[in-house]
């Protein structure tokens, strides 16, 4: 049990902190040059869709396994990404716009979500409700360990690729992705899920996925940002050659929701033995081989089992009552 | 009916003249015969175990030999002696938990189901396989475990807890025999109550029967819970049926989903 406490403090720490941690890391000094803190890149690099000349899998596959993470911020903030929560802003909030990452929404050309009004309305009334949530419907769910889906788990905490012939699956700290590259159909539509269900395949240096069956319940993140039920996603992940980033370009269509389709992009970079584990992007511990060169590992990624409540405006609802009946 | 008739007369002819049957070459009957398909390997020859597997059995609702009753279906038990052996104190704690199953059985949260629970709860799980590792992907909540097979040992940071133990694998010949340490006390081993402490040491022995079947056995031990250690043995069934896949079943979040997106739960 005392595990348990600990375990529920640190998650409090990771999650009602991400403000305050994320200052105190950028005030202090910089433990590496690339990733001082949660939120420290302002550019997204361009990355074109080509030919993957680095290195490949025995099935053929670009070889992008390992960890990764995204690099301008976590998911407190889609469209304003490095200015903080609702009600919790950062101190790069004060500056010029142009001196933060740009919105995630990189089409339209005004970074903003193209919601139908009604939808606007749904979003906005969650943005303000989030820092003193009096309904339910204001909890972050992923605060309450719901899967962060499509797209947030791509703004979260790092997460770990492995790719095996015919799969490419994602291990997020709150859920994992199956992607299929089998060409076999979706599930019947009528399945909803947190993180979809998605069909893959390469194009040279794209791994191109189509995901449906979303359930559009983990939101975007703690704006309120969302989709619903009738969204298709169209994702793109374009690696670069060097195979130290790749972009993610998602395609968003629901026309009960939005007024047209629009595009996200998020940048990600990876992270191998020349890191240092951060406890947030890279959140590792050696392997233990003696004698053999060094590796890292994430150990068993739970949250459901160990989550209490905190504050800092993403509320935690502690569960300890059964959910199902069979 | 005269094509009936001559395969009869044919099989007739071959039973009553065992003579002739005898001068039928052995080599075309092994052929007729659909070979067994060879198991699975990885590029190195070990074997390979990716795929998609579930238990048939009745071993979650009582790993122990029991009667039908209300909540479970009879089961011959699939412990290796019968019954687990339980110290005299432990028992008693046993006698408890069955009597609090229909609201203590850490499943009904959805909660991880531990190590080897996993394994024989009924529902699918998902192996890929590396030359370096196996990823065991459990459709029921938010399992996901590795184990390694690259010679690397349990983390020298002991008592972590983990719900799922720490594995870490090795072959023996046909046989990837997996060594699972450093558990929590929070998980059981299956519906009726039985359970472990936080030294609980598993380790498991995957062996392929056939292409499409596993042979699944762990021992358990676990000083002062256990008065030695015990085994289990269920076998494991690729999912075959067509079109199968996992469908994510993040089951704790069924208390709040009504809420999202921007809904009041009605």
């Amino acid at each position: 049990m005392m595990n348990v406490r600990i375990l529920c403090a640190t998650t409090a720490l990771l999650l009602a902190g991400h403000a305050p941690v994320a200052s105190a890391q950028d005030a202090a000094p910089a433990p590496q040059p690339t990733a001082p803190g949660i939120r420290w890149q302002k550019e997204v690099p361009v990355i074109a869709s080509g030919e993957w000349t680095g290195a490949r899998l025995p099935d053929g596959q670009p070889d992008v396994g390992g960890f990764w993470s995204n690099t301008i911020s976590n998911h407190s903030n889609f469209t304003d990404p490095q200015a903080g929560p609702p009600g919790e802003p950062s101190a790069a909030a004060k500056l010029p716009r142009d001196q933060r990452a740009p919105s995630r929404v990189s089409d339209p050309a005004d970074g903003q979500i193209p919601y139908l009004p009604a939808a606007r309305a749904l979003q906005e009334d969650f943005a303000r409700n989030f820092p003193n949530p009096v309904k339910p419907r204001y909890i972050e769910p992923l605060a309450r360990c719901a899967p962060a889906g499509v797209p947030k788990s791509f703004m979260w905490h790092g997460y770990e690729v492995r790719q095996y012939p015919g799969h490419f699956v994602f291990l997020f700290d709150s859920g994992t992705r199956i992607i299929k590259l089998d060409g076999s159909p979706h599930l019947a539509p009528g399945i909803k899920l947190w993180n979809g269900d998605s069909r893959g395949h390469w194009e040279g240096n794209t791994l191109v996925v189509d995901t449906r069956n979303n359930n559009g319940k983990s939101l975007f993140g703690r704006y309120g940002d969302f989709m619903s039920e009738n969204a298709t996603v169209a994702e793109r992940f374009v690696f670069d050659a060097d195979g130290k980033r790749f972009n993610y370009i998602a395609t968003f269509t629901d026309p009960t929701v939005y007024s047209r389709p629009w595009t996200a992009t998020i940048p990600a970079r990876r992270y191998t033995v020349a890191d240092k584990p951060d406890g947030w992007h890279f959140d590792v511990k050696p392997v233990n081989a003696p004698g053999k060169p060094l590796q890292y590992e994430h150990y068993e990624r739970i949250c459901a089992e160990n989550n209490g409540p905190f504050g800092g405006g993403a509320v935690g609802v502690p569960s300890d009552e059964a959910v199902i009946d069979r | 009916m005269i094509r009936k008739t001559a395969i009869l007369l044919a099989a007739s002819t071959a039973l009553l003249m065992p003579a002739l049957a005898e001068a039928a070459p052995a080599k075309s009957a092994v052929a007729s015969a659909p070979a067994a398909p060879a198991i699975p390997r990885q590029a190195d020859g070990k074997p390979d175990f990716s795929g998609i597997w579930q238990v048939l059995g009745e071993a979650d609702y009582d790993l122990e030999p029991h009667a039908g009753r209300r909540d479970a279906p009879p089961g011959p038990g699939v412990v290796e002696g019968g019954v687990i052996p339980y110290t005299a104190e432990a028992h008693e704690r046993r006698k408890a938990n069955f009597a609090a199953r229909a609201k203590d059985d850490p499943r009904l949260k959805c909660w991880v189901l531990g190590v080897p629970r996993g394994v024989y709860y009924p529902a699918p799980f998902q192996i890929f396989q590396r030359a370096q590792d196996l990823t065991l992907v459990h459709q029921f909540g938010n399992q996901v475990r590795t184990i390694r097979t690259d010679g690397s040992d349990h983390p020298q940071e002991k008592h972590q807890e983990f719900w799922l133990g720490d594995s870490r694998g090795h072959w023996e010949g046909e046989t990837l025999v997996v060594d699972v340490a450093d558990f929590n006390e929070e998980t059981w081993l299956d519906r009726a109550g039985n359970f472990h402490g936080p030294d609980l040491h598993v380790v498991e022995r995957w062996t392929f029967l056939d292409a499409n079947t596993i042979n699944y056995r762990a021992t358990l031990d676990e000083p002062g819970v256990y008065s030695k250690p015990w085994t289990i043995e269920v076998l494991l069934h690729r999912r075959r049926d067509k079109g199968f896949q996992l469908i994510e079943d993040y089951c704790y979040a069924l208390e709040y989903d009504r809420f999202y997106p921007h809904k009041d739960g009605q």
